[in-house]
């Protein structure tokens, strides 16, 4: 009877070969390589952002001619496009006289800011971030780095936008 | 065929150091994406070289561990 039943499982173990002691192990091994590989797909992505800084993003920017002194109203913005043609930025006339402009390229999370006379200050919608238009460093909210300069140079009564600093 | 009893404490052990690189590395990853977000992206080759410099470990100890088990497994 005994023998019949070993029997039985050797019949059993001959059909379906399978290594129970090395299951587990196989498992962890895989485990361990598809971490791996999941490190290289990691990598592959911080690369491809370099990538995409590197080649769209770093541009040189050259002069641009933005709008003539004379049409700037103080305590108004005037919206331009620099160094790109997708790149929003502001050129603000303080009530004070002064000329600054900024990327309106928020550096919390790229949101769009824009000017609030009323307040003094640029505003970020999707997190509540301000900057301060004389320098355009963050004043609340959750961006931490000021506002990428632009600066400017005015020539026969023409504001030109020079160069954007980070 | 039984496992060498030496076996699972390091596989635990790789296995569990590797996935918290891997942490790391997304980490390194968000950590990045914020920087280009926030027009700081020239700093993130920095990154990049973080993440690369882990994942080549990872490969390399990788292919250690594949090596040294499959030679000790020959030597059992």
């Amino acid at each position: 009877m005994t023998n019949t039943v070993s029997g039985r499982q050797e019949q059993w173990r001959a059909e379906f070969p399978y290594h129970w002691d090395e299951d587990d192990t196989i498992t962890r091994r895989e485990l361990l390589r598809f971490t791996v590989y999941t490190s290289g797909a990691l990598f592959a992505a911080a690369v491809g952002l370099a990538a995409f800084n590197r080649f769209y993003r770093s541009r040189a920017a050259g002069v641009k001619p933005l709008v003539r002194l004379s049409e700037l109203v103080p305590g108004q913005a005037f919206h331009f496009n620099y160094p790109d043609p997708d790149d929003e930025s502001i050129l603000i006339h303080l009530p004070e006289g002064r000329l600054v402009a900024y990327s309106q390229r928020c550096t919390h999370l790229s949101c769009s800011v824009s000017y609030q006379p009323e307040r003094e200050r640029l505003f970020c919608p999707c997190h509540d971030g301000a900057f301060d238009p004389r320098t355009g460093e963050p004043i609340a909210g959750p961006p931490r780095r000021r506002l990428p300069r632009i600066t400017l140079e005015e020539t026969n009564g023409i504001i030109y936008a020079k160069e954007l600093l980070p | 065929m039984t496992r060498p009893s030496w076996q699972m404490p390091v596989l635990l052990t790789a296995l569990t150091i590797g996935i918290l690189l891997m942490g790391i590395q997304l980490w390194v990853l968000t950590v990045a994406l914020d920087l280009l977000l926030g027009g700081e992206g020239s700093r993130v080759w920095q990154l990049a070289l973080v993440s690369g410099a882990i994942f080549l470990g990872g490969v390399f100890v990788l292919n250690l561990l594949n090596k040294v088990f499959s030679q000790r497994e020959r030597t059992d």
